[in-house]
């Protein structure tokens, strides 16, 4: 099985004029793209923001790519090219943050200062300590076959053949095991989102 | 959301999905908003694992990309068929195709040539009218450019020089016909044309523009 196949249903998709699948491409790499970014800038906001541009550059770039290398990987070097220039184009002029809304506030400056004060407020930072640590918690409760399941996906990033392999199982198996792994993570998530804290949902 | 539906994304999302199913997965998983939130958990739950530091689990970056990317134009790539294909012509029809080619233009040129040669009954037909007298003027050199129109003027086709029997050839032959035998009179004819066509493009009394008028008259102001 290709390793890019459904990114690359995806991206054809993206490529027929199809905007939500970009939107399931974001939703699918960005954090993997923060922290690729953030080796080069330790604020998480800024990361966030070359991330952003990044993910704008691909897309407008999108019609030019033929499959010919996964579509992660070809992501991966325009993330890194941009978080290059974003640090060069700082160390040149400093980020000077205009607080004064009242005057010629664009609707980009107002994201930017939004932005920064989300990830500074406790709010902001009791919600991602909350969804880890909820996540966290819903692992320690799977039982050991689903656990070392969507461990060995996610940690180890094996294949399913690989996992198989390892758990002496039917691919199928392994394939059912992840799914339910994550589907019972994802029942405890999905509470933390709704209830109250859901401001992810409710930012569009 | 049927359990099938939630496996067929679970392993969408690992890469491990076929791809006729992907095909058809990919399609809902961009309209459906709730599979969407769902496949975003996904990621999220892998960042977890992963203890990616310094990632926002709660970050708004998907829709903050999703709001600048509705703004803009759909991207659309060229499709693959609409590429120019060489294999879509049969081999058998190139040195035909060739030959078709060369044949055209040979028979254009055939025809182009013989438009151009003067036919022997027009050279009457094609005689200059005289010229006029301002037509004269410009002919000898005199500056006709004041009057000019300040404009681009398309310079006249230069008529064809032809070579006619002037009075004197004519009047010579009609005396002397009944004298002559018709081969005398053609080869008499012939050599009078030919004297004649040695003065066809004098100045004097010609209808044809200098080269000077011309260039001036082709400059637009």
């Amino acid at each position: 099985m290709s390793a890019d196949v459904s990114d690359l249903s995806l991206v054809r998709r993206v490529q027929s004029g199809d905007k939500g699948a970009f939107d399931a491409l974001v939703r699918k790499y960005q954090h993997k793209l923060v922290k690729l970014v953030m080796r080069y800038v330790r604020n998480p906001a800024e990361a966030e923001d070359i991330a952003q541009e990044a993910f704008i550059k691909a897309y407008r770039a999108l019609p030019q790519f033929r499959g010919d290398s996964a579509f992660y990987t070809w992501l991966y070097r325009i993330a890194i090219n941009t978080a290059k220039n974003a640090v060069v184009s700082r160390d040149r002029s400093p980020i000077e943050y205009n607080i004064d809304r009242s005057t010629d506030a664009t609707e980009e400056s107002y994201d930017m200062q939004g932005r920064m004060k989300d990830s500074e407020t406790p709010e902001g930072l009791v919600l991602t300590d909350e969804i880890r640590s909820t996540v966290n918690a819903a692992i320690e409760a799977l039982p050991e076959d689903l656990k070392t399941a969507i461990v060995l996906r996610e940690l180890d990033g094996l294949s399913y053949e690989e996992i198989a392999a390892a758990m002496d199982c039917p691919v199928g198996t392994v394939r059912s095991r992840i799914f339910r792994a994550r589907e019972a993570i994802d029942r405890r998530l999905r509470e933390v989102f709704e209830g109250g804290l859901g401001r992810t949902e409710d930012m569009g | 959301m049927n359990e099938e539906l939630d496996s067929q994304l679970s392993a969408m999302f690992d890469n491990e999905l076929p791809a006729a199913e992907c095909e058809l997965l990919a399609r809902r998983l961009s309209r459906d908003e709730d599979l969407k939130a769902r496949w975003g958990r996904y990621a999220a739950i892998g960042a977890t694992i992963r203890a990616e530091g310094g990632v926002r689990l709660n970050s708004d970056l998907a829709i903050r990309v999703n709001r600048v990317i509705t703004a803009e134009p759909a991207v659309v790539a060229e499709p693959v068929g609409a590429r120019p294909q060489k294999a879509t012509t049969p081999r058998w029809w190139t040195p035909v195709g060739g030959a078709a080619l060369a044949a055209s233009v040979a028979a254009a040129a055939i025809l182009f040539l013989r438009y151009e040669a003067p036919s022997p009954g027009g050279q009457v037909a094609a005689q200059a009218p005289p010229a006029t007298a301002s037509q004269t003027l410009v002919a000898r050199g005199v500056d006709t450019t004041q009057a000019a129109p300040d404009s681009y003027v398309v310079p006249k086709t230069l008529p064809r020089r032809s070579i006619v029997p002037s009075t004197q050839l004519a009047n010579y032959v009609v005396a002397h016909s009944e004298f002559s035998s018709p081969v005398n009179r053609r080869n008499l004819l012939s050599a009078f044309m030919a004297s004649e066509s040695g003065t066809a493009g004098a100045p004097s009394g010609s209808d044809e523009p200098t080269e000077d008028v011309s260039d001036d008259a082709k400059s637009p102001h």
